[in-house]
């Protein structure tokens, strides 16, 4: 029993970071239908940029922030240069064979200059040593922060979302990005803005599995962006309550069949889960259907 | 105000508008009428910066606006409300009211608009609160139409605002429209099939034809010709 609560535990908080990056897809999905299948290697960066800067001496968030920054960069050049030229073909999915390019391009780039060895991931707040007991169960702090962060992170990006000027602009590219130009929204910069987004969750989210895993390597993203797909699509495409649901389901799924059965079937069982869901429900758990206008 | 020159544009290698001239003065109110097909729609989404021209120059306060974006030219004072009532249905009817007041100029006089839209359609400010998708097609068109003037424009481009509607719920647009018009001296250019009581609210009128102006001319001029009465308001012998 003890068991199982300390693995749901470290389940909802992995999960957390799924969510995380399911929202980081959903925000370039809802403002262009396309995601960034190169997500995994821009995770992998944010981590190990961080740990590389951290390593060298740099304090860490100073480390943390440069690769964000990055990040930001790489995102820019994503959208301008592979999904921009892609989407201007009516109906290709050119997209998603160039953005994976770029991911797999920038995991080589990775293994050259920090080599294909994993790298030590620093601790930042707590070690993984650092625990709170809870009646009698113990809770490591690492995994409690980051689940507080993530949390934190959702709700802070749906209130930007729902409150601001610009949240409510993304919104009406989202719905019609047409009708939004004409009633003077910038669609242009609004898109890249998402990508930029996108990226910037997707590095926090590297950062924080860094951290509970402890090391990071070149092919580290790739996994996590299958995840966080997963997740996204359970939840139902483009729904940020339906990615948070999504994300803690599997987190908690793949933690208590790693704990129980073998971390090796997690995948698989991850996987087995989002055929029967998509079977039985293919909007996904929280997904509208698509109206699409003819 | 508007001035389009030999305006020519072409969809997917289809001529949608060959050579057409229009010309709007501050003030005025125009109507562009014709049968569907006739490259209405086309010419809104010309002029408001949806789909490129190819050839001719669009002229707004005498400068082009072909080189402006979209979203720019909402800026410069250019309202478009497009056809088949088009509001952003996920969010309330007050969110699509502040989302048309996104340009400079619909901010600075938000209140003051939004006090206006809500004396012209009382019900706006009833279901304020409500999502745009629950409203009947009728509320819909005002909300377009809300959101449209929320953006402070000087020149409002309405297409088709009757389209769909029922003939009494009809009525009330083209009155709102004529009240606009008339008490807050906006221009207006509208394009509509409801031939004859577009052009009876209108000073000036063109008529579409397979992309060709066929036509213009005042109200008067355009209600004499037999040709007019004859194709669209089924009058005068056949």
């Amino acid at each position: 029993m003890e068991d199982a609560l300390t693995l749901i535990l470290a389940g909802i908080s992995v999960g957390s970071v799924y969510a995380l990056i399911a929202i980081g897809l959903n925000l370039t999905y809802w403002t262009t239908r396309t995601m960034n299948f190169g997500q995994g290697s821009v995770m992998m960066l944010g981590a190990m940029m961080t740990a590389v800067l951290v390593a060298g001496g740099v304090i860490d968030a100073l480390a943390a922030l440069a690769s964000l920054v990055v990040i930001a960069a790489i995102m820019v050049f994503t959208e301008v240069f592979t999904v921009r030229p892609a989407l201007k073909i009516g109906g290709s999915m050119g997209w998603a064979v160039s953005t994976l390019g770029v991911g797999i391009i920038l995991q080589g780039v990775a293994a050259k200059y920090f080599g294909s060895q994993a790298v030590a991931f620093p601790d930042m707040v707590f070690s993984a040593q650092d625990y709170v007991e809870v009646f009698g169960v113990r809770f490591a702090l690492q995994y409690l922060a980051i689940l507080v962060l993530s949390v934190a992170l959702v709700a802070l990006l749906e209130l930007l979302l729902r409150r601001t000027v610009w949240g409510r602009a993304m919104r009406a590219v989202s719905m019609d990005a047409d009708l939004a130009a004409v009633a003077g929204i910038p669609v242009r910069p609004i898109v890249l803005g998402s990508y930029i987004a996108s990226g910037l969750l997707a590095g926090i989210a590297g950062m924080l599995i860094a951290q509970t895993g402890g090391t990071v390597d070149p092919a580290f993203g790739f996994d996590l962006m299958i995840f966080g797909f997963v997740a996204a699509v359970l939840g139902g495409i483009g729904s940020s309550s339906g990615a948070l649901l999504g994300g803690l389901v599997l987190g908690v799924i793949e933690k208590l069949v790693g704990g129980y059965v073998s971390t090796a079937a997690a995948h698989g069982i991850a996987f087995a889960l989002l055929v029967v869901v998509l079977v039985a429900r293919p909007q996904g758990l929280f997904g509208q259907r698509e109206v699409v206008k003819v | 105000m508007l001035d389009v020159a030999g305006l020519s544009v072409a969809y997917g290698g289809l001529r949608a508008l060959t050579e057409v001239s229009i010309s709007v003065a501050e003030g005025q109110f125009v109507t562009v009428v014709g049968p569907n097909g006739a490259g209405k729609s086309t010419l809104f989404k010309t002029i408001c910066g949806v789909v490129p021209a190819q050839a001719g120059s669009i002229d707004f306060d005498g400068a082009s606006l072909l080189k402006r974006p979209a979203a720019m030219r909402a800026h410069l004072g250019i309202a478009h409300v497009p056809e088949g009532r088009q509001v952003f249905k996920t969010m309330t009817v007050h969110e699509n009211l502040e989302l048309g007041a996104y340009p400079a100029a619909g901010r600075r006089q938000w209140k003051h608009t939004l006090e206006r839209i809500h004396t012209l359609f009382p019900i706006l400010h009833e279901r304020a609160q409500q999502l745009a998708g629950t409203l009947s097609g009728g509320e819909q068109q005002m909300l377009a139409i809300g959101r449209g003037l929320a953006s402070a424009p000087r020149l409002l481009l309405l297409d088709e605002p009757s389209m769909g509607l029922a003939p009494a719920v009809a009525d009330t647009i083209f009155e709102r429209i004529s009240q606009i018009h008339r008490e807050d001296g906006l221009t207006i250019l509208l394009v509509e099939q409801r031939v004859a009581e577009a052009l009876e609210l209108a000073d000036r009128g063109y008529v579409l034809e397979t992309g060709r102006v066929a036509m213009e001319g005042s109200y008067q001029t355009l209600m004499a010709d037999d040709r007019v009465r004859r194709a669209y308001l089924g009058m005068g012998e056949a």
